[in-house]
């Protein structure tokens, strides 16, 4: 493992932002990390990253406790968390560079990394001048500043535009093929099953589910699928009519259903039996029906 | 540490509000000294007054150097608040703007971080006061010209030109390091709060309060007055009594940077235990 948080605990006043969570980022791995507003997903980001004190518990990265080496342990490790925030006075290269002074990186990754997230053409431009998004991708090449091996990123798609977001996500994509290790929070839960590998959903401080994305939308409790049938208003009128059918839609010849998993042979029986031809059934369970039905409904993430 | 401190000078130098220190000294120094060519007419008739019983005064007594020490002490009290203009922002600045997300994540202590502020800061404060020195004895001696350096105080010290300004450079030097104690004073203020202004004005009302306690002459002030960080401040002064008194100024000295010493490691203990929030 690249990266654990054992027993990671935090408290705000009386209030436990974050409750004995548990990690383990495996090496080359792209971990989403999901939670809805206020689950503690920035507190344990940034207990990752030595910004906050866990008050029980420690993070360890490639074998150093953050806790015992503090900002040592962060060697080889990127970040951007939240929104990208630099001098404004200054322009993009030139923040680069007091970065890299920092820790002693070579000035030529500088060209490269603006390069890779498309502000070599701004580079030289004041960072007032910058829209948020392009603030937003000098945050992601300050974090490539360093040649990391593990790569944290806090909603890196924020201010973005769709294409921006594209960008990023295929970016992530390229990062993860190169070796480096991702672990990324995001509220977009579409672009987290696209790109991710692994995933950890948290609420209220606690870890809800973790675990491989495959395995994850195998095992959800909320089970979707799509049946492609001869007579989709009768599949819908049929099935609707069941009380362990949670929701049920059809359109273009196929119902898309919400169901328990248990029970999904009894009902191509049931089509069957009706005289509605069944000519496939496919798993659609995405990552927004996994989150929900552990989180709820009411959550906003 | 080399580089981390010229990231903060090129910081420091960005800010609009580190220029206000110069810009302020450029207007006032010409401005006084334009009074003095122009109105002087009180001062030269009380150091007549104090003289002419022991000395027959020829000329001017009005030079670059008597009107800096003058105005060194007419400004002791504003300088500290141009010190605390760019101390206040030193650590505060980059918690309000969001700079710490990206600097506090990169493996480089924050002890390595809070100290190249302070010395950062101190560099500001060196160019300051060193500012203000040369701009008042340099548009004075075109001005006013150069000569004999009298001083009254506690009698009456005559000091030849070329004296004058080895006494004079003893001064600024001994007055930068008391602006040192300000500015580390203003820095612990930074350290624990994420706006520029709260320091300044914690600074300030400490050193406010100082110069009250010394004033004021009640038993009780005069049993704390050790105890308040204004009561060096005047070590510079030592520069011009004869003999110098280079004990007194030591001493004055040793417990200033024992001062600078405990704020600093206030602000360490600080910075080292503060979660990044915002």
């Amino acid at each position: 493992m690249i990266l654990e948080a054992k027993n990671l605990t935090k408290f705000y006043g009386l209030r436990k932002a974050v409750d004995g969570l548990h990690l383990e980022i495996p090496q080359g791995s792209v971990y989403g990390f999901l939670g809805p507003n206020g689950s503690g997903k920035s507190t344990t980001i940034r207990m990752m990253t030595a910004l906050i004190s866990p008050d029980e518990g420690e993070v360890v990265i490639k074998g150093k406790s953050v806790n015992q080496f503090g900002n040592e342990a962060l060697n080889g490790v990127g970040a951007l968390i939240e929104r990208a925030d630099f001098h404004k006075h200054l322009s993009g290269r030139t923040n680069l560079e007091m970065l890299a002074r920092m820790d002693g990186t070579n000035f030529d990754r500088i060209d490269y990394v603006l390069e890779r997230t498309g502000l070599s053409q701004r580079g030289d431009d004041k960072v007032k001048t910058y829209s948020q998004g392009m603030k937003q991708r000098l945050g992601i090449a300050q974090a490539l500043l360093s040649n990391p091996e593990l790569l944290i990123l806090d909603e890196p798609t924020n201010g973005l535009d769709p294409s921006g977001m594209k960008e990023v996500r295929d970016l992530i994509g390229e990062l993860s093929a190169e070796g480096i290790t991702i672990f990324v929070s995001s509220h977009l839960l579409d672009e987290v099953q696209k790109i991710c590998t692994h995933a950890a959903i948290i609420h209220l401080g606690r870890l809800i589910t973790s675990g491989e994305m495959d395995t994850l939308l195998k095992d959800s409790e909320l089970f979707v699928t799509e049946i492609r049938v001869s007579d989709a208003a009768k599949t819908t009128e049929l099935l609707s009519s069941l009380d362990w059918v949670f929701h049920c839609e059809s359109s273009n010849g196929s119902v898309k259903v919400n169901m328990d998993k248990a029970r999904i042979s009894y009902a191509v029986k049931l089509l069957v039996e009706s005289g509605v031809e069944v000519s496939a059934v496919i798993p659609r369970t995405s990552l927004e029906e996994v989150f929900l039905s552990k989180i709820g409904s009411g959550s906003p993430i | 540490m080399f580089g981390l401190i010229r990231n903060e000078m090129l910081v420091i130098s960005g800010r609009w509000r580190s220029y206000i220190g110069f810009i302020g000294i450029s207007v006032l120094m010409p401005l006084i000294l334009w009074g003095f060519v122009y109105g002087s007419e009180n001062i030269h008739q009380e150091y007549a007054r104090e003289l002419g019983e022991s000395f027959m005064v020829v000329g001017s007594i009005i030079n670059a150097f008597l009107a800096t020490y003058i105005i060194m002490n007419a400004l002791w009290i504003h300088i500290p608040f141009l010190v605390a203009l760019a101390a206040g922002d030193a650590v505060a600045a980059d918690g309000s703007n969001g700079i710490f997300r990206i600097t506090l994540t990169r493996p480089v202590s924050r002890l390595k971080i809070l100290t190249s502020k302070l010395i950062a800061t101190y560099i500001y404060t060196a160019l300051l006061l060193l500012f203000c020195a040369l701009w008042s004895v340099g548009i004075g001696s075109l001005v006013l010209g150069t000569g004999d350096l009298i001083v009254i105080d506690k009698g009456i010290l005559i000091l030849s030109r070329e004296e004058a300004l080895v006494r004079m450079a003893l001064s600024f030097a001994v007055a930068i390091l008391v602006m040192f104690s300000v500015a580390t004073l203003c820095f612990m203020f930074s350290a624990m709060v994420n706006n520029g202004i709260g320091p300044i004005i914690g600074a300030m009302l400490i050193i406010i309060i100082g110069y009250l306690v010394k004033a004021i002459p009640l038993d009780f002030f005069d049993r704390i007055e050790p105890f308040m960080i204004v009561s060096y401040f005047d070590v510079w002064l030592d520069a011009f009594r004869d003999p110098i008194p280079w004990s007194d100024i030591w001493n004055k000295l040793t417990i200033l940077t024992l001062f600078s010493v405990s704020f600093y490691g206030i602000a360490v203990y600080v910075f080292l235990k503060k979660d990044i929030t915002s």
